[in-house]
């Protein structure tokens, strides 16, 4: 039945879909990458004829250059982070044999991927900050809430309880699918249980922990509210940059050059990630 | 020997239960915290937990026409958003679990692409684009890119929903003499039926909260909830926002309670290959 062509039925379902990703998506893209190209000219909105590099070679530039390693840096903490803590935790709700807990973690993680990012941002801000009940946190890091240098401490716990929930889920499909036998099989020749996660599980999880720490990366270092919101104007991502250089300075070019930088990168963690995946993911096994 | 055996186990294990518990609580506390802030009777942030409780915040968010406006504006765009990108997420997601065709996997990943875009880019290419046409009303281009948002998650979610359908159902409805629209309609839709509420339910809500895409396509005039209350929150710092996220979070249980009853959260989630 399933033909090498497409049937006029199939098309024609296809095509409402395939128009919005092509006007809504790939045109934007498309005329934000020819701005990228123009030159920037003062007090007037839009951009001015002719072509430069200059609006991306303007990012070069330390201070700027600045704003995409101080995401970056962030980015690959975090999703580190994330991983080592979403690891047990989707560990627990893929292997326990209690139901209730594992419906009340799906429930958990489930409803915080659900819930607003902005109140789980303000939560945070009013629960480890100055006022907050958790403000000692801060003190005992040696970042106390007060000072200027929490506002990086509050970005990262922002980011962090972003991509947290994402990650566990993620690993839980990763857990699922490894063969609970093989573990098993392990303990019952003898093999202590630190040594069946160290050896077993986690060699066969590899794969799944490595995807789930790059969608957390790409997560990470495209995200604008975190900064925005927690980062008190002291730290700015590279998406906050564009943002300003959009509102403030009404550089579109720039705005755009910063775009398509930040595009570009998105699509390479997910390219490479993909390509990771297919290239460590082992061969079907079969139980 | 065994007992430096038994004490490596006990000390992994208690890690292994220190990593959850630190998870746990790190994601928990904080949605507490707001939780009972909002009932708080002071007028100014004062140290947790409140000594008097009352409703002055909730009272706060109904008597301000800026929010209000804003969650009117919010609730229609992001319905509109979810019924365009359902309807053509799940069309497409049928046709695609449905044939196969040189060049059908590139066309998946290209549905499911918008979901590694950076929303800052959506929402400054969109605008860009936008005047080019000549499209400058901010409630049109709202919903334009709350759709290219949005619509990864419905095409994603039905996706996932036809995988467990087998084919030889709608094979078999064809071969009884159904076109295939009726087999569409009888048999696979009343099937997807649970990804496509799945991924409805994920756009909504991702519209409703989303702040890159609107910051850049919003005007003066035309605000959503999210934009107002990142203003607020930037301006100064009051307890109205730990009532909204009250609010929120309650919605939020309904949803969730909701999945469970019409789907089952085990499922939302998927059970793997080596269970049931």
């Amino acid at each position: 039945m399933a033909s090498q062509r497409i049937s006029s039925f199939h098309a024609a379902l296809l095509a409402p879909g395939a128009l919005i990703i092509l006007f809504l998506l790939i045109a934007p893209i498309a005329l934000m990458a020819v701005e990228s190209f123009h030159p920037f000219v003062t007090g007037r909105v839009g951009s001015g004829s002719g072509w430069t590099l200059r609006n991306y070679a303007e990012l070069m530039e330390p201070a700027y250059a600045f704003y995409f390693w101080e995401t970056f840096r962030i980015g690959f903490i975090i999703s580190a982070i994330a991983v080592l803590l979403g690891a047990p935790l989707a560990w627990l709700a893929a292997r326990t044999r209690r139901r209730g807990l594992r419906v009340a973690m799906f429930g958990l993680l489930i409803g915080l991927l659900f819930m607003s990012l902005i109140a789980r941002l303000y939560a945070i801000q009013m629960t480890f900050g100055s006022t907050g009940p958790l403000a000692f946190f801060g003190t005992m890091i040696g970042v106390p809430a007060r000072s200027a240098g929490f506002a990086v401490v509050q970005v990262a716990m922002g980011l962090l309880h972003f991509v947290l929930p994402m990650v566990a889920l993620i690993l839980v499909g990763t857990f699922q699918n490894i063969n609970p036998r093989l573990e098993e099989a392990a303990a019952s020749l003898g093999a202590p249980r630190w040594r069946v996660a160290l050896t077993v599980t986690l060699p066969l999880a590899v794969p799944g922990l490595l995807s789930a720490y790059m969608i957390a990366l790409a997560m990470c270092i495209s995200s604008f509210v975190v900064p925005l919101i927690l980062g008190r104007g002291i730290v700015l991502f590279a998406t906050n940059l564009m943002y300003v250089r959009f509102s403030d300075v009404a550089n579109y070019p720039s705005g755009a050059a910063i775009g398509m930088i930040m595009f570009a990168l998105a699509a390479i963690i997910i390219y490479a990630m993909m390509r990771l995946t297919r290239a460590l993911s082992p061969v079907e096994s079969h139980s | 020997m065994t007992g430096a055996r038994a004490a490596l186990d006990l000390t992994a294990g208690a890690i292994f239960r220190v990593l959850i518990g630190a998870a746990v609580l790190f994601l928990v506390i904080p949605v507490v915290v707001s939780f009972f802030l909002s009932f708080d009777d002071r007028s100014f942030l004062g140290a947790f937990p409140p000594t008097h409780f009352s409703l002055r915040w909730y009272r706060s968010f109904f008597d301000n026409p800026a929010y209000l406006d804003g969650l009117v504006n919010s609730l229609e765009i992001a319905a509109f958003a979810t019924v365009i990108s359902t309807v053509a997420g799940a069309a497409a997601a049928y046709a695609l679990s449905a044939s196969r065709f040189p060049g059908r996997d590139a066309l998946e990943t290209l549905f499911l692409s918008p979901k590694f875009v950076p929303t800052v880019v959506v929402g400054f290419s969109m605008l860009g684009f936008a005047s080019a046409i000549g499209v400058f009303d901010p409630f049109t281009r709202l919903i334009m890119g709350h759709v290219i948002i949005t619509i990864p998650f419905t095409v994603r979610a039905t996706l996932a929903a036809l995988v467990g359908i087998r084919r030889s159902v709608v094979e078999a409805a064809i071969s009884l003499g159904a076109p295939p629209w009726r087999a569409f309609l009888d048999v696979t839709l009343p099937l997807a039926r649970t990804g496509v509420v799945a991924g409805a339910l994920m756009a909504f809500v991702l519209s409703f909260d989303e702040v890159a895409v609107s910051l850049f396509l919003a005007d003066a005039f035309t605000q959503t909830l999210p934009i107002a209350l990142v203003a607020e929150m930037r301006a100064n710092l009051n307890l109205t926002v730990a009532a909204v996220s009250t609010i929120f979070a309650a919605g939020t249980i309904v949803v969730v309670l909701f999945l469970d009853r019409a789907v089952g959260l085990d499922r939302v989630v998927g059970q793997g290959m080596y269970r049931g």
